[in-house]
Formats: C-alpha cells, structure tokens, sequence
C-alpha cells in the first residue's frame, strides 16, 4: 500500500520546469456571490512537455487557461491567490506591456471555434503577419514571409493563394490550420490549445490533433492541451490532469490515469465512454450533476456523487495525496486510516472491468 | 468518373480544380446596391451635384463677384433668359445659375467635410466607449447625453454669432457642424462595438498580444464601418440642411460667399415682387442633393447589411 503523503505543490525537477501553476484561484464575483471557478489548482509542465487538462463542462479547466494568459475580464473576474510561475517569471504580477510580450510570443493560444476565431475582415496573411510584427524584429515584408511559411509548416495547400484569402473562404479545418499557423509564427515555449477540435468533425478532428502533435514535436515547444474528450487525450499528450469543480483531483502519466485511474471521478469519466464492448448494455453515467457553485459541498466536492464514498469525505475535503512521482490524487482512498475502503474500490473496480471484458 | 485516370490526366479535365472565386464583402455589397434602383438613381443625382460643385465653377461664363449693371426696368431681378439660364438677382443683378453653382460647391463641401469630423470623432469616441466599457463608458455616454438634450439649433446660432461676429467663415462652419453632428455616431459605435468586443477573434487577438487601442482601431472599427458609413452619407445631407438654415437666418456664411442657404435668405425679400426664380434654383439644388443623398444613404444601408442576401 502506498504511504499516504500530502504533496504540498509539486516539482517536477526543477530547471526543466517550463510552466508551475501553484495554488491558482481565479475567483468571479458576480451578483448572487462569488463564483471560485478555479480554487486551488496546481500542476506543472516540463519543457517540452505535453499535459492535458481534463474535466467536465464548469470545471475550471478554461478559466485556468484564460488565467496563464491573463485573458480573465477584471472585474468580474479576480485573482484570489496563487501564482503561475513561466521560466520562474509569476505571469500574475507582470504589467500590461510585459504580459502582451507573452501572450503570442512565448504563450499562443488556439482556440475552440475556428469559425469565428478570426476577423472577418482581414485577410488571413495580415492577421498572421500582425501577431509576427509585434513578437519579432522583422518589417511587413519579412513577417509576410514568416506568415507564408508557417502557412506552408501546417500544411495548407496553395499557401501564396491563401494568404491573400478572407476567412470566410476557408473550411473550419483549413481555418483551424491558420489558428495553429499563428500559434506557431511566433516560435512560442507553450501552446496552449484549448479544445481545438472540439467544433470539427470527426475525420478532420484527427488531422488537426495529428498536426498539433507533429508541429509540437518538431519544434520542441511544451502544450497544453485543455479538452474533455478522453480519447483525444490518449492519442495526444503524455500527461493527464484531471479537473472537477476547480480543483485538481489526479495527476499522472496517460497511461496510468487512463488504465489505472485512481480517483472515482475519472474512473467514473472512463466508464463513462461508450465503446464496441459495452454493445447491448446501458451506458454507465456518474449519477447527479456537477455541484452548484454556489452551494459546494463541505468536503470533498465530488463526494455527493461518489459511489464509494463514505463519512471522511462529507467532512473534510481530501488533499492532493502523493501515489509516487508525478502521480497524486485528491481522494480519502489513499489516506493510510482508510486502507479497507481503498480495498473495496479496488476489488469493485476490478470486477468492472472484468465485466467489460467478457 | 473514370476511376482509372493517373493524375496527369485528370489535370487535363477542364472540371478539375475548378477554383471559384468568391467575392469580399464589399463587392457583395456592390452587386446588392447596384440592384437598388432607388439607390442608383441618388447616386446618380449626388453625383451629378458633386460634379457640378466640382467643375461647374470652370464652366459657367460669369464670375460670382460680377455685378450686373444696375436696370431700373428690373428692379427685383430679370427672369431666365438665353444670356442668364437661371436669370439674376434683384438689386446686384448676379447671376443665379453662377451663384447656385458655387453655393453647391460650397454647401457640399461643408457638409462633406463636416460629416468627416463628426465620423472620425463620433467613431473615436464611441469605440473607446464601447470597447472598454465601465466608467470610461458612463462618463462619455453620459457627456453625449448633455450634449444631445442642449437645443442644437441655439447652441449652432450662438456659435456663428460668437465665433464669427455675426457671419461665419465657412470653415467655422464646418467647425460647428463637426464637432456637433458626432453625437449620433459615437451612440452608434458604442451599441457596435459592445457586441463585437464579445467576438472570439477579439480573445484571439488579445492571445496574440494585440494592444487594446490596436484592437479597436484594426480589429473593430474595419468590422463596424457599414452603420458609420450609412450615417456619414446620411449626415451629409443633414449638415447640408442645418447649414441652409442657418444662412438663411443670417448667421451663417457671409452673403457675399454664396451657399445654398444664404442665395435663398437673398432672395426672400423680392419673392413678393415676382422674382421666383432667384429662391427656385438654388431650393432645387437643395432637394437634389438631399433628395440624392438620402436615396443613395438608404441603398447603402440594404447594400451593407451581411443578412440581406444577393
């Protein structure tokens, strides 16, 4: 059985630390009270590294990502604690001359909608060459050069032709490709995407995901990859961060969030899956809804929902309990006094996917 | 389809890569205003105005300072004849086609350029108002508010008065008219742009590190020029008339410059004694080109709007 240790903020060899977001709280105050959107989440990224940020609609997982780039609306919107360390740098303390310097520079950002993601009034070459001008010392004909490259680098055929083209002459897959081209320009450390293939269909989803992990890996640059969509997930990133009402419940590598889940919440979302094995049966859902974020439960957020849940959760929240390197989760399971329900979960799980597999 | 064919072939086919062309907004919005008939026919009225702003002056055979010599058989004007098509004042005996002529230049230039001022400040003011909202907006919003409920056409008179000891030079006018007629448009901005900042390509441009003034003046203002450039043209003809009214009262332009409004101050004495011709004229021009403007300002507004479809 694994010590129980309460991991107080996680480093993962510092040096190699591109992006350590520590105790974020990113809070919204708004008519009826304060919303805490993000309360509490820490994660870290290397260089070069891929982390996806997972979790159902409402679970902060955006937020947090408005957050590192400083996009959150102030007010309503306010920073309640926390830090995000980039290169050491605390993103939450820089002026506005020098958070601009990040944003698109070192950050870039691709969004969810294509569609509407880029003015329909400026050709496709100026708005690549706009976000050049500002990052890199080159003049208009040098970043109309660097827009036609990264066009020809994301694979959009008759770049020359593009270029000069409006968005709405492009297809939401063609238009993704500039989001990525833009994203790319700059040379940025971290891209972070969220949902980039979320408004696409499904035989372009792929193309787009195979493009970010082929630009990623040949420019060496880290992403975050903000997305419900666990199977995305398996395909594209090496390490999973699991979020619900805006806390990280599990950290650890793909392979052991998505096969060995060790919070009910994700083995929740896994079971959740509709796949060829479960042919005939019902779909298994988790039962209720996310909590209110105006009445959150006392303990542990997802303990209403829980199905092994018992007495320690509705009183107290869990902390984030260190299972082994890089592999934490947010559950009372791992807490050495509650060994026999950590046996029970496991023996229930087992069982689960032994049905699955017959 | 033949499945068989290489690629060499298939290039050869006419069909293949057939690359369509699409068209810009603005060229859409070309082909919906050259189906407004109403639209083209104002169009071709403002035009014709403008050129005769613009060339008539070079045309017509009399300068607008000759005096004709004095004929006491016509006192109060003599009517159109061969030698004076639209025939001539009372008193000074001008020439009306002369002064209608250069009174179009310069009522249309005024208007113009007045309508210019109003768009670049009403468009500043509003987009910034809009763009950043809280109490940037309220206080803004809120000067605009006072400005609207002072009665214009007092504030307009008193100006004339005050800046020009009576009679004002016609760049005061422009002055005048610019820095009241802005009002409207910055409303119209502000509602523009309070939906537009909500847009994702804005978030995408702020992600890029894109400064809000940029944001505003590269992103928003381009994507919010249609309703600015409807009521521009259509503020046009309004300063036109503002300004007819006010020279008509005498405190506008110094009679001696003609505009459309002060020949018709002019020749309000000698109605009564027959002359019909020296208020006709120039009150036609008036009607043209408002008539012209308003025409050609309500096809803009059905050719711009992206929800009409062609």
């Amino acid at each position: 059985m694994t010590e129980a240790v309460v991991a107080p903020e996680r480093r993962a060899g510092v040096g190699d630390v591109l992006l350590d977001v520590r105790d974020l709280r990113t809070h919204f105050e708004v008519m009826d009270g304060t919303v805490k959107a993000v309360d509490g989440v820490s994660f870290s990224l290397r260089k070069g590294g891929r982390l996806a940020l997972v979790g159902e609609s409402g679970c902060g997982k955006s937020v947090t990502a408005l957050s590192i780039m400083r996009l959150i609306d102030m007010p309503p919107g306010k920073f309640a604690g926390g830090e995000i360390l980039f290169e050491g740098r605390n993103l939450l303390k820089l002026d506005d001359r020098e958070i601009r310097k990040v944003r698109g520079g070192e950050i870039a950002m691709i969004f969810q909608e294509p569609m509407t993601s880029l003015n329909p009034v400026m050709t496709v070459g100026d708005q690549i060459s706009e976000a050049v001008l500002l990052h890199q010392p080159v003049n208009r004909k040098g970043a109309q050069e660097v827009a036609l490259q990264s066009l020809v680098d994301v694979g959009v055929p008759d770049p020359k032709r593009r270029v000069k083209q409006y968005p709405f002459e492009l297809s939401g897959g063609m238009r993704q490709r500039i989001m990525i081209a833009m994203a790319l320009s700059c040379n940025p450390k971290l891209i972070i995407a969220d949902e980039p293939t979320t408004a696409l269909d499904v035989t372009i989803q792929r193309q787009i995901l195979e493009l970010i992990k082929s630009v990623q890996e040949r420019t060496g640059t880290a992403l975050l990859l903000i997305t419900h969509d666990l199977g995305v997930v398996a395909e594209t990133v090496d390490e999973v961060a699991v979020m619900y009402a805006g806390r990280v419940v599990e950290t650890g590598t793909v392979e052991e969030v998505l096969l060995n889940p060790r919070h009910p919440y994700t083995r929740g979302l896994l079971e959740s899956i509709p796949s060829q094995g479960k042919k005939g049966q019902r779909l298994s859902a988790i039962k209720g809804v996310v909590p209110n974020p105006f009445r959150m439960p006392k303990g542990c957020k997802f303990e209403p929902r829980c199905p092994y849940a018992w007495e320690a959760g509705a009183e107290e929240e869990p902390p984030l309990i260190e299972l082994g390197p890089d592999r934490t989760s947010r559950c009372w399971l791992y807490d050495r006094r509650y060994a026999d329900h950590l046996a029970d979960y496991e023996g229930r799980a087992q069982k689960k996917s032994a049905e699955v597999a017959s | 389809m033949d499945s068989s064919a290489t690629l060499e072939e298939l290039e050869q086919r006419p069909d293949y890569d057939v690359q369509l062309e699409s068209l810009n907004q603005w060229q859409l919005a070309w082909r919906r205003f050259k189906r407004h008939r109403m639209a083209l026919l104002g169009s071709a009225l403002f035009i014709f105005m403008v050129l005769v702003g613009l060339i008539g002056p070079f045309i017509i055979p009399y300068d607008d300072t000759v005096i004709g010599a004095p004929d006491p058989r016509f006192n109060a004007g003599r009517p159109p004849s061969i030698t004076h098509l639209f025939g001539d004042t009372g008193r000074l005996h001008r020439d009306v086609l002369t002064l209608v002529v250069n009174g179009t230049r310069l009522s249309l230039l005024i208007g113009v350029l007045a309508s210019a001022i109003s768009a670049v400040v009403g468009t500043f003011v509003g987009g910034v108002a809009g763009y950043f909202g809280g109490w940037l907006d309220t206080i803004l919003m809120r000067i605009v508010d006072a400005l609207l409920s002072l009665p214009l056409l007092f504030v307009i008179l008193a100006f004339s008065q005050f800046l020009g000891e009576g009679h004002a030079s016609w760049p005061t006018m422009v002055l005048i008219f610019g820095l009241f007629g802005w009002l409207g448009i910055a409303r119209l901005v502000r509602a523009v742009m309070l939906s537009l900042r909500e847009e994702d390509y804005v978030d995408a441009a702020r992600a890029a590190g894109v400064s809000d003034v940029r944001i505003i003046f590269r992103h928003l203002v381009p994507n919010s020029l249609s309703p600015i450039i409807v009521a521009t043209t259509l503020g046009v003809a309004g300063v036109i008339i503002g300004e007819a009214f006010v020279s008509f009262l005498g405190f506008g332009v110094d009679p001696a410059t003609p505009t459309l409004g002060n020949i018709l101050s002019g020749a309000l004495e000698f109605i009564s004694q027959g002359n019909w011709w020296w208020a006709f004229f120039p009150g036609a021009a008036i009607v043209v080109i408002v008539l012209g403007i308003n025409f050609m300002g309500d096809g803009l507004r059905d050719a711009l709007d992206p929800r009409v479809k062609v």
